[in-house]
């Protein structure tokens, strides 16, 4: 088939791309980990911010907001730049996947941080004082009360945060990173098959990102209606089925 | 005091200020086992606080508070060492109930026990639905509090101030949020527990139902109890002028509905 389209010019591809699977996926690979990697970190340090932001203390905020508002308006290839090529000056050498991932991770966390905060302030102060009336104590509170609640609030922007850091890892491709689109530059330069090339780069972008974000309204969803997302909750409501029917 | 038994709830001297305003004036009060008492008054009358100084939501700036004869309030400060196992002890409704959004009416009744009190999970599940149970609530134990009725969130949320076996419950205005008819299934709840002599304190608008169930009914104004006594006393021949003047405010009230 492929061999009939070949031989009376249909076939539309130009690049031998069998022979460039292995360096695709190599590619592929580095790009969920980078996004992996960096969106962790991002929404580690995003909560750490945004619970700073919140606090009482405005010895406490004041840094946090700092960050936050000095990230947001650095564009991310700025940061990747500096993380990797400037800080060199001052001998501090960071490896490409180390500067790649901290870029992501320190961009992103400005944003995450915004979204987690608001999500915070969005649970309703009386929900904190009725656990505190039950006898639960500040971690309790925040752990089973505060958090959960929160995390609704956040998902949606949440989600679309890592979808775009998925998307952003392309411009890791200014240090040579080794992603999906270095890779796609290189086979550019090698083949001269532009259009072609970022074609295809461009299609599997779309074939990582859509799932993942049809994944992720599933979840918002699932978050949304209730549903239990651990097997300890999955199993403590079908005890109570179970009782409750027979009370 | 009935027959030297300790009381549940004991204030003396209670103070508490808002921004210079006094709300709470030199209050004394207190409350028996198995006894019932409701105080009324108007809005902004200090009731709330009074309640939520009780368990120390709010922090008085005066007086003293002892609850089931341990000192939790003296000095000025809080002298209670653990105030999460205070707060166990004193369960708390709230006008507009704050259940817990994200979970099921029965995982409300559960996660006081499981996570402030450390009771087994097999317990705490039987002890939420025998409580739901006593709310007759059992056919909504895995509801969410967004797919109940206002009365039924709130009959949740007494069972979630029962769960861990309190030793007095407080009610802020459980009823003022709520229709006629979750009025009176939330009222017939409390009925019950006095029944099974629940020792309670309700700030309430309810004058007929706080007549109907209290031992004894306070009239707070101004932050400071005008009087106090039996519900006859108090709402049937009160001897200050404030007190005749708040009653018949209600008693107008009551007619124009009558009548219209």
């Amino acid at each position: 088939m492929i061999s009939w389209l070949q031989s009376h010019g249909y076939w539309p591809f130009h690049v031998a791309w069998s022979e460039w699977t292995s360096t695709l996926l190599d590619g592929l690979l580095k790009t969920i980990e980078y996004a992996a990697l960096g969106f962790v970190a991002a929404a580690l340090l995003g909560l750490v911010l945004a619970l700073m932001r919140t606090s009482r203390i405005a010895l406490v905020r004041l840094p946090a907001t700092v960050y936050t508002e000095l990230f947001k308006n650095i564009p991310l290839l700025v940061i990747i730049s500096v993380t990797y090529y400037g800080i060199v000056q001052f001998g501090i050498k960071l490896g490409v996947f180390e500067a790649g991932a901290l870029s992501l991770a320190i961009f992103y966390a400005a944003y995450l941080s915004e979204i987690f905060r608001s999500a915070l302030v969005g649970v309703h102060g009386a929900q904190r004082e009725a656990a505190q009336a039950l006898g639960l104590n500040r971690w309790s509170t925040f752990a089973h009360v505060v958090f959960p609640q929160a995390l609704r609030l956040a998902l949606p922007g949440t989600n679309t945060m890592l979808v775009d850091l998925l998307k952003s890892t392309s411009l890791l491709t200014v240090i040579a990173a080794g992603e999906l689109m270095a890779v796609g530059n290189s086979v550019a330069s090698q083949t001269f098959e532009q259009m072609e090339v970022f074609l295809v780069i461009g299609a599997i972008y779309f074939a990582l990102c859509y799932p993942l974000s049809q994944g992720l309204l599933w979840l918002e969803r699932r978050v949304r209606a209730g549903s239990p997302l651990s097997p300890a909750r999955s199993r403590r409501l079908r005890a109570a089925r179970e009782l409750l029917e027979t009370a | 005091m009935t027959g030297g038994q300790t009381p549940v709830v004991t204030i003396e001297g209670l103070v508490k200020s808002f921004d210079g305003r006094t709300v709470i004036d030199n209050v004394d009060l207190t409350v028996a086992p198995g006894r019932i008492v409701s105080v009324i008054g108007q809005s902004g009358g200090g009731k709330s606080t009074l309640l939520r100084c009780v368990n120390l939501l709010e922090k008085p700036d005066r007086g003293r508070i002892v609850i089931a004869g341990e000192e939790v309030f003296a000095g000025g400060r809080v002298v209670c060492d653990d105030l999460a196992r205070l707060r166990q002890s004193v369960g708390m409704v709230f006008q507009r109930f704050h259940l817990f959004p994200h979970l099921t009416a029965v995982e409300n009744v559960m996660v006081a026990q499981r996570k402030a009190a450390g009771v087994p999970e097999k317990q705490a599940l039987e002890t939420a639905v025998r409580l739901l149970k006593r709310v007759h609530l059992a056919h909504r134990g895995l509801a969410f509090p967004d797919q109940m009725s206002g009365g039924e969130q709130q009959r949740v949320a007494i069972a979630r101030a029962l769960a861990l076996q309190p030793k007095v419950l407080l009610f802020d205005e459980p009823t003022s949020a709520l229709d006629p008819e979750s009025t009176r299934e939330v009222l017939r709840v409390m009925r019950e527990l006095a029944d099974d002599g629940m020792t309670m304190v309700i700030v309430t608008h309810e004058v007929p139902f706080a007549r109907r169930i209290s031992d004894r009914v306070v009239f707070l104004d101004g932050g400071r109890i005008i009087e106090q006594g039996t519900p006859a006393e108090v709402l049937d021949h009160p001897t200050h002028a404030r007190t005749r003047e708040f009653l018949t405010s209600f008693d107008e009230i009551t007619d124009q509905e009558t009548h219209s």
